[in-house]
């Protein structure tokens, strides 16, 4: 165990530290000495973990899970958790800054990061939340909101004060608490936004939604005030949204570094570690370890790409993924490095350019859940990837659509045809799930990656 | 006599309809599910069409084009049509009102809109509706719909005309309910498939006429005698929506020996069980009426518990001994609470089927059995 928590960034003091609590909460998940390994040997093959951001950047994901696992007997009073839910992270760190008492967590991103992508057992988690109301099938229930029932199905977190969720791009989350409620007897709030945009009103942000997004999050504002106990004040909220600012500085910085190199300096599979780790409730001290942790990672890559080195060779095809890499599994963007596929950039990263700033934190924030690509409807979403592959210069796109998200999943046929009719460049339609590891097909995807390949080779030559 | 006079009304009414359309009348389409007010639509002078088309495997294949199978085959339907230009009713309008309620109709209403060639106008549906500024995102957005539908009419929209909109809608839904509560009786004059139908016809004729039938309808069935069979058990219909061609499953039903003596679909119940108010401001009474006081569809945030105290009301009041749950494929929201109806129907005794539906034929053997099963069951139940 020690050494697997060398590998994710513990000094060998503070894993001694740790230990016992790591081992406490790893038990709870039934993690075996076999899953140690399988964990190491995961971490090694799948991760840069000889890269001491990236080490670091596990470190806070093994701790945000042992933190919500032990969370209550570890004498927190008060326990919020947010799932799928924007704008939780930023009240949620406004007030664990404010109070050891409480705890406020996104708690299913280290737990798919660390049980899924480590371990592989998230499996059971999954099946778990099937024998509930997300059962299997043609229906095709997400994966993600499974690895939200399952968990507490099999009673592994403690039930919190208040468990929140959005409403934004997803129904299906918003009946889980519904029912998480009834079933399970647990206060539910849910934020909401209306998704009635229209493509006269692109690019800019759509003042009535803005309005609507705002107040929704005020009342969970309220909510949570009643819970903790204490107020939330604007100010509060401004100093966690001034230390996200430099989070996601860093964070563009970093992708901008891997979008513009060529050799890639760094696997695709880390993707969804920076995406975690934008969604994790951190106090603001957190949210600056976390901003360290990846200009870290940023200077080590510089290095990288001083000298020429990278993870595919000099040239090879550059591509665009739709959606975010694997949550649970890293093995579909491992797959594509191997094969000599550059992933430079995932669309979750395109925004639209917003320049209003508001005095209200609130309007901010709900400004800024609708300008990246996920959030816009499908007129206002094409037209930021299609801008999106012209300025990666990209050779052909990964057009992978979760099959579980009604959302995005029904954009995916026509950004390939748009795409395919506006640029001429190779678009690989994958259909996938990006949170249940047993959707994989090593062969198939071999196959298929390999004929994508040939395509763009073909389609540049 | 009223059946055959509405028969001959839709079988003419696309040509008549494309008659008005050539001397400058507008036609506007809308999706089902409460939340377009058609008194808006009649109010600026324009048609209002709903388009429901549902049960046929045709446009469900057709839209895979452009939308996934994860979709629900209604939704796909309304794709499917879009493509196929094989419907009258889906070419000829000139702008269609999107409810933007669940991802299925939502992300229909963004696949019109990228086609690009018919105006959409998309109505923003709260997803919640306790909070006042909930209530007032809806009214202002019926505000834009309207400012809208007087661009694309040329007419002006008046409170009076809002208000006799209301007064012929109101009209309409009342000869619904009426109807529709006839089958609280131990021998119902119409099955549940003659209502739909009946309903249905409603989303395509003039609605005058259309009130004028159900008048005449309504007078005749207080005289018709039932010709359903007295043991047949009386059963709750609950589900998405019946769209106008979704019949199977009713008349799997009525062939088992069922009678479905009431249905809480969207396309139903949830219409026509609620007046509007015409006294105070007519905008602020629609979105009242259409957010707030009508049960919740499963999409709508915390509905469980409402919809569930609302069948076990309407299982008392029409003396139901049976639940069939109706879901399309795809359905996320309706399969999840499938569970939760089941659980709760199970701690009261009360029997329920679950059923599932791609509007495909190929299940038909197995939904005939487990149909046929489920009534011998609940008729046992009821010995």
């Amino acid at each position: 165990m020690i050494e697997l928590l060398k590998m994710c960034g513990f000094e060998a003091d503070e894993a001694a530290a740790e230990l016992p609590r790591i081992e406490k909460a790893f038990n709870r998940l039934g993690i075996t000495a076999e899953d140690i390994e399988r964990g190491k040997q995961r971490l090694t093959k799948y991760y840069d973990i000889e890269l001491k951001g990236v080490r670091k950047i596990f470190r806070l994901c093994v701790l945000e899970l042992v933190n919500s696992l032990l969370a209550r007997e570890e004498g927190k009073k008060k326990v919020i958790y947010g799932f799928m839910s924007p704008g939780i992270e930023l009240l949620g760190s406004a007030v664990v800054s404010k109070s050891k008492e409480v705890f406020s967590v996104h708690h299913s991103w280290a737990f798919q990061i660390i049980v899924g992508c480590v371990f592989d057992k998230i499996v059971p988690a999954i099946e778990a939340a099937e024998k509930k109301w997300l059962k299997a099938g043609t229906v095709a229930h997400c994966a993600n909101i499974k690895t939200l029932v399952g968990p507490f199905a099999l009673d592994l977190f403690p039930k919190p004060d208040l468990m929140v969720t959005s409403g934004f791009t997803c129904e299906t989350s918003p009946k889980t608490i519904d029912l998480l409620h009834e079933l399970y007897d647990m206060p539910v709030c849910c934020i909401d936004t209306c998704q009635d945009r229209e493509l006269r009103e692109y690019p800019n942000p759509t003042k009535r939604i803005v309005e609507l997004t705002a107040k929704s999050l005020r009342r969970l504002a309220e909510r949570i005030q009643e819970i903790v106990g204490f107020e939330i004040t604007d100010d509060m909220l401004q100093e966690v949204l001034d230390a996200k600012g430099k989070f996601n500085a860093a964070l563009d910085r970093l992708r901008d570094l891997v979008e513009s190199s060529d050799p890639l300096p760094l696997s695709p599979t880390h993707e969804n570690l920076w995406m975690g780790l934008n969604m994790f409730t951190l106090s603001i001290d957190g949210i600056a370890e976390a901003t360290k942790a990846l200009n870290t990672l940023y200077e080590e890559l510089q290095e990288r790409v001083d000298k020429g080195l990278g993870v595919v060779e000099k040239g090879a095809p550059r591509i665009l993924a739709i959606l975010p890499a694997g949550q649970t599994d890293p093995r579909l963007e491992y797959l594509a490095c191997e094969l000599g596929i550059a992933i430079v950039a995932i669309d979750m990263s395109f925004r639209l350019p917003y320049e209003e700033k508001s005095k209200d934190p609130y309007i901010n924030f709900a400004m800024a859940s609708q300008q990246h690509s996920i959030a816009l409807t499908l007129s206002g979403r094409i037209p930021l990837i299609i801008e999106g592959c012209k300025r990666l210069n990209v050779d052909g796109v990964l057009d992978r659509f979760h099959v579980g998200c009604r959302s995005v999943a029904g954009d995916a046929l026509l950004i390939k045809e748009a795409i395919t009719r506006e640029l001429g460049i190779p678009v690989l339609l994958l259909e996938w799930e990006n949170f249940d590891p047993r959707v994989y097909n090593h062969e198939q995807y071999k196959r298929r990656l390999e004929v994508f390949k040939a395509m763009m080779i073909g389609s540049s030559a | 006599m009223w059946e055959e006079r509405l028969s001959i009304h839709l079988r003419d009414r696309p040509a008549e309809l494309l008659e008005a359309k050539k001397k400058g009348a507008k036609i506007v389409g809308y999706f089902p599910g409460n939340y377009v007010p058609e008194e808006l639509i009649i109010a600026s002078g324009a048609v209002p069409l709903c388009l429901a088309n549902a049960g046929d495997t045709l446009p469900v294949e057709a839209s895979l084009s452009a939308i996934p199978h994860i979709f629900c085959p209604f939704a796909r339907t309304q794709v499917g049509e879009r493509l196929l230009k094989r419907n009258p009713y889906y070419s000829m309008i000139d702008m269609l009102a999107a409810p933007i309620t669940c991802q299925h109709l939502k992300k229909t209403a963004e696949i019109w809109e990228y086609y690009g060639d018919i105006e959409i106008f998309k109505l923003g549906i709260p997803h919640q509706h306790d909070n006042d500024f909930e209530l007032e995102y809806y009214t202002d957005r019926l505000r834009a719909l309207r400012a809208r539908l007087q661009t694309l009419t040329g007419n002006e929209i008046t409170v009076e005309k809002i208000g006799s909109a209301i007064e012929l809608y109101n009209r309409m839904r009342e000869l619904l309910r009426k109807i529709s509560l006839m089958r609280r009786s131990s021998s119902p004059p119409l099955n549940a498939l003659e209502f739909a139908k009946l309903n249905h016809a409603s989303f395509y004729a003039d609605p005058a006429f259309m009130i004028d039938i159900l008048e005449s309808a309504y007078h005749e069935l207080r005289q018709k005698p039932s010709d359903t069979e007295t043991d047949a058990p009386r059963l709750l219909l609950i589900g998405p929506n019946i769209g106008y061609g979704d019949y199977k499953v009713l008349e799997l039903v009525k062939e088992a020996g069922g009678d479905i003596v009431i249905e809480e679909v969207c396309e139903g119940i949830r219409y026509y069980w609620h007046t509007i108010d015409n006294s105070g401001d007519p905008l602020e009474s629609i979105a009242k009426t259409y957010l707030r006081d009508r049960v919740p569809c499963a999409f709508m945030r915390y509905s469980a518990k409402k919809r569930l105290d609302f069948a076990l009301k309407l299982i008392t009041d029409f003396k139901v001994s049976g639940v069939i749950w109706y879901e399309l494929i795809g359905c996320e929201t309706y399969d999840a609470e499938s569970y939760f109806f089941a659980q709760r129907m199970g701690e009261r005794n009360i029997p329920i089927l679950i059923l599932e539906s791609d509007y495909g034929m190929a299940d038909i053997g197995q939904t005939r059995t487990r149909i046929e099963a489920f009534i011998e069951m609940v008729k046992g139940g009821l010995d």
